[in-house]
């Protein structure tokens, strides 16, 4: 059992009747791993969690959850995983205590409950009803949830949707603990920097297809654009100096800056040491670093869309 | 089995935190029977009481029937009225529609004096002619009596010198608090169920709860049976709470049989199915309301909640044959108040079938999962 793939998917398909949700994907995620799929809303990316569910039924193609079939092993698959829904929500009128020992009650298990609230850190709100909790506070809650039954294998659908920068840093260092313990994690998210930084492997999935599938930085270095080095209010004379270097080099008219495509031979301190050499004076340093961003814009000449402007 | 324990305890739970859900259940329904009960009812805190003394010479009272009706007069509790001596006060009662007449015969005052020198071996009888339907018939009953049991001890310390002689008004007639009363119990049993099995389906299905539910081992029977005993035990206790109302406000002879309890639990059963398929066609909280209000309003006025059907123009009496709240109504009646066990079982037969098809219908169109 222990050297079986958390999810094999193999040429998975969602069609609603002209419409291609899903089309076709194939990949597998190993044991123990934070596994993102990344992608903007209407992507694919829900529908295809929720197949893994079993919450909904392909069109064509297979996948196995922990080496079970979703399409016969519904309620092997429903005991043995953890899910939060996005924007999880329950009964209003029972307590945080309540909620987790109703979904325990459910999956006939008997978790530490205390044990639970106070991984979410939610022992002081115990006797706090569903509905006074905050957004933030309702998420860590659905995270314990997905835990009454032990499970192996977790899906959190759009984690930290919606959550103000504070909460959403709590509800990362949950998924990072639960990946500490050993537990897989499959989570979509269109927040790149969410996949960046909890994600083992990232998915980036756009109009049903995978476009791309590695860890984020060789996924970083293999498609994004090269770190950007922008030297503020600098003459125009600093673009010779520096393509001289052998790497590429633009002047803005408008700002007034210098902005150098680095690349691994050439880095900031090799630009600014030529620079010094031939007294070539320069303002203020900024650094672009790539993202996963840069990937997608890449990979398939669009932006993630609704970037979050708290981030 | 557990499951369905575990659901209903949260269900009971999120009910007993509800302070408008608890109004509407509970608190609603007696504020109605309340209001239309002091609209039709007697309402005054005085009784109309209707006195024919028999016993006259010449046009007088003889001295303890004068003494009896100064008595009753002096306590305040009625509004007194003399019914002529030569009529019969029996008929005058029922053509007048009175609820209650009491009649002093002629001889009472010979049969008092006797009653006082034989130590009580011979009584001094007197008739209280009431119609035990009508609410206030039942206290006035009361209060005459405990005024010549009264009278009783101060004459002889114990011993029963005058007697109160019962005598109903045939044939019997019901209040408008017996037709209204089942009516209520009826309403409750359709708004309870209905709109707690809409707007609960509508919710579960907007705040994605359905969809967390469906990620569970929790099956869906499982939350219909929980959602079912819920809805039914949630009716009875609507149920309880109006009956101990008519019992003890409006002094109503309610029978609680197997029957009327199982006719609730139907047609609670019928209600939450009908909500489920209603719920199936909705798309949020809001529509949920609205559906369950576009089906409940006319059919609490139609069904013979309110008003008897008889009332009711004929094309309405024909829509009302079709509306299953009028085949609660009527059968609740049926055996609550009338103890017509025949059109009970009638009627108790229909909303079973009806509430079966609705909940298996209903049951079979709830869904948690998308396609």
């Amino acid at each position: 059992m222990g050297n079986i793939d958390a999810i094999q998917v193999d040429r998975l398909t969602k069609r609603y009747g002209s419409l291609v949700a899903v089309n076709g994907i194939s990949f597998s995620v190993n044991r123990g791993e934070i596994f993102a799929f990344l992608g903007p809303n209407g992507a694919g990316k829900t529908t295809t969690v929720e197949m893994l569910e079993c919450l909904r039924k392909p069109t064509s193609g297979k996948a196995l959850v922990l080496g079970l079939d979703i399409a016969k092993d519904k309620m092997a698959i429903k005991k043995r995983t953890g899910v939060l829904p996005q924007d999880f929500y329950t009964y209003e009128r029972l307590t945080v205590k309540e909620t987790i020992q109703y979904y325990a009650g459910v999956f006939d298990s008997h978790p530490d409950v205390d044990g639970l609230m106070k991984l979410v850190d939610l022992e002081d709100k115990k006797n706090v009803l569903f509905k006074h909790l905050s957004g933030g506070l309702k998420q860590r809650l659905g995270i314990a949830v997905a835990l009454v039954n032990d499970p192996e294998l977790i899906f959190l659908d759009e984690p930290s949707a919606g959550l103000d920068p504070k909460a959403r840093h709590g509800v990362w260092h949950l998924i990072d603990g639960l990946h500490k313990q050993g537990k897989t994690v499959f989570l979509t998210t269109h927040y790149m920097e969410e996949a960046e930084v909890l994600a083992d492997r990232v998915g980036i999935i756009h109009n049903g297809s995978i476009v791309a599938m590695d860890a984020p930085q060789k996924l970083i270095s293999e498609y994004g654009k090269r770190n950007l080095l922008i030297l503020k209010k600098t003459s125009h004379q600093a673009v010779t100096n520096i393509e001289k270097l052998g790497v590429k080099a633009n002047y803005d008219q408008t700002a007034g800056d210098v902005i150098v495509h680095l690349n691994h031979a050439v880095g900031v301190s090799e630009v600014l040491h030529s620079l010094s050499s031939a007294n070539v004076p320069f303002g203020e340093l900024q650094l672009r670093r790539s993202s996963l961003e840069d990937v997608f814009l890449n990979l398939t000449g669009e932006t993630l869309g609704e970037e979050d402007d708290t981030l | 089995m557990s499951h369905v324990v575990i659901d209903l305890k949260a269900s009971l739970k999120s009910f007993l935190r509800n302070k408008s859900t608890i109004f509407w259940t509970i608190a609603f329904p007696c504020v109605l029977i309340l209001m239309f009960g002091a609209i039709f009812s007697q309402s005054s805190a005085k009784y109309d009481l209707h006195i024919q003394n028999q016993d006259l010479s010449d046009g007088t009272a003889s001295y303890w029937s004068k003494t009896l009706f100064d008595i009753l007069n002096s306590t305040n509790a009625f509004n007194i009225q003399t019914v002529d001596s030569s009529i019969n006060a029996t008929d005058y009662a029922i053509s007048n529609r009175l609820s209650s007449v009491l009649i002093i015969p002629a001889g009472f005052n010979d049969s008092a004096n006797m009653a006082l020198f034989t130590g009580g071996a011979v009584k001094a009888n007197v008739t209280f002619v009431f119609d035990q339907s009508t609410s206030s018939a039942p206290i006035v009953r009361s209060i005459v009596m405990s005024i010549v049991e009264n009278l009783n001890f101060e004459l002889s310390k114990g011993k029963r010198y005058l007697n109160v002689n019962d005598m109903t008004i045939a044939p019997k007639r019901y209040g408008y608090i017996d037709f209204f009363l089942p009516g209520m119990i009826g309403m409750t049993a359709m708004t309870t169920s209905i709109f707690t099995s809409v707007s609960i389906s509508a919710q579960f299905k907007q705040n994605g709860i359905f969809h967390k539910l469906a990620t569970t081992p929790l099956k869906r029977y499982e939350w219909i049976l929980s959602r079912t005993v819920y809805n039914v035990l949630i009716t009875f206790l609507g149920m309880v709470v109006v009956i101990i109302l008519g019992m003890t406000v409006f002094n109503m002879k309610i029978t609680v049989d197997a029957i009327s309890l199982f006719m609730v639990a139907m047609a609670s059963l019928m209600f939450t199915g009908l909500g489920m398929i209603i719920a199936r066609f909705v798309k949020d909280p809001d529509g949920a309301d609205a559906a369950a209000n576009v089906i409940t309003f006319p059919m609490m006025f139609l069904s013979g909640s309110f008003f008897p059907l008889s009332q009711m123009p004929l094309f309405l009496q024909g829509i009302a044959q079709v509306l299953p709240l009028t085949y609660v109504n009527e059968g609740l009646r049926a055996s609550m108040i009338f103890g017509q066990s025949q059109m009970a079982i009638v009627n108790t037969a229909i909303i079973t079938v009806l509430g079966l098809v609705c909940i298996i219908v209903g049951s079979w169109i709830t869904k948690w999962e998308e396609d």
